[in-house]
């Protein structure tokens, strides 16, 4: 009865009437005794009966419990307060349809103040699909709740109504919903396009088809977050048989980084390219997990592969070893410190064709700066011909080698077996000297005179150069050593010199070198001999010492103080045969300075002179070293 | 009485070398030091041992007071002439004395392990060689004290 009077009061009635009719829900609105005074189509719909049928009956025909006890006052509260504790909260109750049958309903009650007192509003949602799904949900639950969660993708499980009943907390986190706001939804509020479409079947396709063609491949889609906010998904969707028909699991990875690399590829391609391919090395840009984002045509050349062959691949199928384990950061290093380490050093390793050829390389790494982090440029260089000419070149080092060693032996052997018929002319051009001098005429004297003395020097001569040679050929190896010792013997050696020229030779304290002794004898002798024999009148005097110098080596002074020498003859007075006296002021081959240079060059040293005329020379050389005996 | 007996007879040196210049050096070397020297000269190794076991042409060799030896020699070198010399009962109590153009330690060293008795150097210059043979005939022929024959020692 009061319905009626509300029906009939029309301004209200039409008021609500529209609203009503708009909103998508089923609506019923009830008075305080749980009697119904206004619905909606939508509610005829959902409940199966016609409005009039409805007008004026208890609620409890389509609601039988859980609702009118709501509204009704009892002992404990007012009628209002009642109301109050219900309103805006959803209640889930069972419908009851015209023809018997039960649905879950969703209701949400709202006051209504009217001149007959509050009315109640109710919006009646049916939940049947979302309490299947929750059912299912329960069940899948229990069965794939761990195969979800271990999934590292976002796991979302739809049925063919494009209702998701499944996910996991990768789905929740990715698109940041929790789980209960997303159990039941649409699947096109997270993928608004590409995704639902594709599994609805349509007069062309059944739904198995339409899944079928859709099953295991890759879409790029877009995900829609809560917060409206947009971002790149790359979805792979499988079937999943359940009790309600075939289900399909998508599996959502948030490609972002992998779009934001690929944009940033593009802007490099645009900004790199000129100068990559203006490089004359093959260059591969890669990626700190090895992985090649760039390259030029020489690249592609030199490894005989496409780019699109290329890009995306780990440079190992490049470089097999050595250079990805340079990128890659471990325990005792960072990325930077990894990258760090090889930047601007040039690294010899083994590059691989696609034909599985290997060729040596030599690789530069220069740091590249992008959005994604550090990028490695590798400058690699194909050096099979260098390493083909560093090769040969070695050959020829090997066959320069023994060449010098055949020489060296050649000259041993010659002026060693010229000895021997030399000794016969000088002995009987002797002989003759001795025994006929005087009793033949004066020219066979002069003429036996100079084959004597002719003999005598060539003796000097050979003898010399065996011992240049023998420098060379029959050198010992260098051991700590003496030097003071060694100058005391060749000070031995030199006594009838020292004695007849008077010479006064002292020396400092000389230290321990690395040498071969009988070499450091030679070399003393002849540098002290030299100084005795290029004296002025007078007392020689020649002083030996030694200084420490860099590189644990020792620079001795044999310091005279005698003719001196021209220093454009610095040079020439090292070489062989080289003589800057007549040969009637001093005797002598022009070999012993030679002798000199080549022992203290087989020692790894150097040999100088220092000197003006007239005023005395210095000769200086340097030798490693030797240990401290004492 | 050693020194009488030896006035009385020649001394007889057998010299080894292949190098008729040397030979030659020698043996004006030996007429100046000494006018009662006997100087056998063979050429080659082999012929060497013919002569001190007596063999073939040799027959009549005599006994030599001492061997001068070069190294170098055809045929057989004078290692293994000194090697059988050495190892033989008879002849190695005659002093052998090896004379080669060489200063090689190795060939010195080899010598003396051989049992050389001296290891010499053939000088370079005449008034040297003659002094050395002057030495060797002052000391091996005339200061020391020589077996007079291989039977004299008792085994």
């Amino acid at each position: 009865m009061i319905s009626h009077e509300i029906s009939e009061s029309k301004e209200s009635g039409a008021k609500y009437r529209g609203l009503l009719e708009a909103a998508p829900d089923a609506m019923v609105v009830v008075d305080q005794s749980g009697g119904i005074v206004l619905l909606n189509v939508q509610a005829e719909k959902q409940f199966g009966y016609h409005r009039d049928e409805l007008l004026g009956q208890k609620v409890k025909n389509i609601i039988p419990e859980g609702f009118a006890e709501r509204l009704i006052a009892d002992g404990t509260r007012s009628a209002a307060e009642a109301l109050a504790q219900q309103i805006g909260t959803g209640l889930e109750l069972t419908g009851r349809r015209k023809d018997g049958s039960e649905f879950p309903i969703e209701i949400m009650l709202s006051p209504l103040e009217s001149a007959e007192g509050i009315l109640v509003t109710a919006a009646i949602r049916d939940i049947s699909v979302r309490k299947a799904a929750e059912k299912h949900l329960a069940q899948m639950e229990g069965r794939y709740r761990g195969l979800l969660e271990a999934a590292p993708d976002a796991m979302v499980v739809v049925n063919q109504g494009g209702e998701i009943v499944l996910l996991n907390v990768q789905a929740e986190k990715q698109f940041g919903y929790s789980r209960d706001e997303l159990v039941g939804k649409k699947v096109k509020s997270l993928i608004p396009e590409g995704f639902a479409e594709r599994l609805i079947a349509d007069d062309l396709r059944t739904a198995a088809d339409a899944l079928a063609q859709q099953i295991g491949t890759g879409l790029e889609l877009i995900g829609h977050r809560k917060n409206g906010s947009e971002f790149p998904i790359e979805i792979m969707l499988s079937p999943l048989e359940s009790a309600e028909g075939i289900l399909v699991t998508a599996a959502i990875r948030d490609i972002s980084v992998r779009k934001a690399a690929e944009k940033h590829l593009a802007q490099m391609e645009g900004r790199y390219r000129g100068l990559l391919e203006a490089a004359p090395d093959a260059m591969v840009v890669v990626n700190q997990g090895g992985e090649i984002v760039l390259l030029n045509v020489q690249a592609e050349k030199q490894f005989g592969y496409r780019r699109d062959e290329l890009v995306g691949q780990k440079m190992k199928s490049l470089i097999p070893e050595g250079f990805a384990e340079r990128l890659i950061a471990d325990a005792l290093r960072s990325a930077e410190d990894a990258l760090a380490q090889q930047i601007g050093t040039g690294i010899e390793l083994i590059a691989r064709r696609k034909d599985g050829s290997d060729f040596p390389i030599e690789i530069m790494l220069s740091p590249l700066e992008s959005a994604e982090g550090i990028l490695v440029t590798a400058a690699i260089r194909d050096i099979t011909a260098r390493k083909a000419g560093e090769a040969n070149l070695l050959v020829k080092v090997q066959e320069l080698k023994r060449s010098n060693e055949e020489l060296g032996q050649f000259a041993y052997i010659a002026s060693h077996d010229l000895q021997e018929p030399l000794r016969m002319v000088a002995s009987y051009t002797q002989l003759l000297s001795r025994r006929y001098k005087g009793k033949l005429d004066a020219d066979a004297d002069e003429f036996i005179s100079f084959a004597v003395d002719g003999a005598s020097r060539m003796q000097r001569l050979i003898q010399d150069l065996l011992a240049y040679s023998r420098v060379g050929t029959k050198g010992k190896d260098l051991l700590n050593t003496s030097s003071e010792e060694a100058l005391q013997q060749a000070l031995i050696n030199l006594r009838g010199a020292i004695e007849e020229s008077s010479a006064l030779v002292t020396h400092d304290p000389l230290p321990a070198v690395m040498a071969d002794e009988m070499q450091l004898v030679q070399l003393f002798q002849n540098l002290v001999g030299n100084a005795i024999k290029y004296q002025n009148p007078g007392t020689p005097r020649i002083h030996v010492s030694a200084v420490r110098s860099v590189g644990k080596k020792w620079i001795f002074s044999v310091k005279d103080n005698g003719l001196g020498i021209d220093p454009q003859y610095f040079e020439r007075i090292f070489g062989m045969f080289q003589r800057l006296h007549k040969r009637e002021e001093f005797a002598g081959t022009g070999i012993g300075l030679a002798i000199c240079k080549k022992i203290v060059e087989r020692h790894g040293g150097s040999i100088s002179v220092e000197s003006r005329p007239g005023q005395g020379a210095t000769f200086r050389f340097s030798l490693a070293a030797g240990e401290r005996t004492t | 009485m050693t020194v009488i007996e030896r006035e009385k007879r020649f001394i007889e040196v057998f010299l080894v070398d292949d190098s008729t210049g040397d030979v030659r050096l020698t043996q004006e070397a030996f007429r100046a030091a000494n006018a009662s020297i006997h100087l056998h000269v063979v050429s080659d190794g082999v012929e060497a041992l013919a002569f001190l076991k007596r063999q073939g042409a040799h027959v009549s060799a005599p006994r030599p007071d001492l061997i001068l030896l070069d190294l170098n020699l055809p045929k057989m070198d004078g290692r293994e002439v000194l090697a059988y010399i050495k190892k033989d009962d008879t002849l190695k109590t005659i002093p052998t004395a090896i004379l080669s153009i060489s200063d090689a330690e190795a060939d010195i060293a080899k010598s003396y392990q051989l049992q050389a008795n001296c290891y010499l150097t053939k000088p370079a210059q005449w008034d040297e060689f003659e002094a050395l043979v002057k030495s060797i005939n002052d000391f091996w022929l005339t200061r020391v004290q020589l077996p007079r024959a291989a039977g004299a020692v008792a085994p």
